[in-house]
């Protein structure tokens, strides 16, 4: 790890390769993850030999904390969440934990306050009305 | 990518790309951290044959999906392991730490057959399998593995 500027995810600080990376939500990688495991399904009889222990693990928490499953809905959320001018980090952390209130929002991404961008912030309200707004179109999508 | 030349031949691609991906994937390093899938080939240069053996390499673009975690940043986790000095918790392959200290004002431990934190006004309990919000503070590559340090437990989610 560089330790030329020092890493802090609450500033945005996490190196230039990752601002410029594409972000994946939770329910984004268990759809990747998932149709992975279906491709081996289809050749081998036992797939979760194929795979590695870090591939299962991880396959096992993106199923666990996503919150839309339903392809569609997923599309949704970041269609909604782009609205809003965030980094493709911030965008990810608020689609994976889908804060309530502005407070939790800035305690889950405090370079939300820090850029002075207070008005997403207030807007989180709305936020997470579209996302509620949501369920009602795909009642199917939730994670139990 | 390395490939010796008996992979060479109408389907060098595709063991080029079954090697990568076997050789990739579950991998971790210090400034990636995990790699999990590859998800795609975008270019695969001409090979160039290693001094001294029979081997070639062939520089390969590919894209794929890594889990790197970043000091500052908040995720949810579950708990495995609750112990007098702290609790270690999961974030699928990302092995967590939060030590007592770093714990809200209040939270005690409770020894038993299923040891826990309660919070002083028992609100909240912190169990085997209990879903945590986390806030990473600290982080050490250990060999070949990441641990990180965690800090603040913000809102706790129990079942049950």
């Amino acid at each position: 790890m560089s330790g030329e500027e020092e890493e802090n995810a609450a500033e945005l600080k996490i190196g230039e390769e990752f601002l410029k990376a594409k972000c994946l939500m939770n329910c984004e990688v268990s759809l990747i993850l998932e149709h992975k495991y279906e491709q081996l399904q289809q050749v081998s009889e036992d797939p979760m030999n194929q795979v590695s222990q870090v591939f299962e693990k991880s396959l096992q928490y993106v199923k666990r904390f996503s919150r839309y499953k339903n392809p569609d809905a997923v599309r949704q959320v970041r269609e909604i969440l782009s609205r809003h001018q965030l980094t493709e980090f911030e965008l990810c952390v608020l689609g994976n934990l889908c804060p309530e209130t502005a407070e939790e929002a800035v305690a889950m991404v405090p370079s939300l306050k820090v850029k002075g961008q207070i008005a997403i912030v207030m807007s989180c309200g709305l936020l997470r009305y579209d996302l509620v707004l949501l369920t009602f179109f795909f009642p199917s999508s939730l994670a139990l | 990518m390395q490939l010796h030349p008996r992979f060479f031949g109408q389907n060098l691609r595709e063991n080029l790309v079954s090697k990568l991906i076997k050789d990739v994937e579950g991998t971790i390093s210090g400034r990636h951290g995990f790699v999990l899938v590859v998800t795609g080939i975008e270019s695969i240069g001409k090979g160039l044959i290693r001094d001294g053996t029979s081997f070639v390499t062939f520089p390969v673009k590919y894209r794929c999906v890594v889990f790197r975690p970043f000091k500052g940043e908040v995720l949810e986790a579950v708990v495995t392991t609750v112990m007098q000095h702290g609790f270690f918790a999961e974030a699928g392959p990302l092995q967590l730490f939060v030590s007592n200290h770093e714990m809200s004002d209040g939270m005690e431990y409770q020894a038993g057959e299923m040891p826990n934190y309660t919070s002083s006004d028992a609100s909240v309990r912190i169990q085997k399998e209990s879903e945590v919000l986390l806030k990473i503070t600290t982080v050490s590559v250990v060999a070949t593995e990441i641990v990180r340090t965690i800090s603040i437990t913000l809102f706790t989610m129990q079942l049950k």
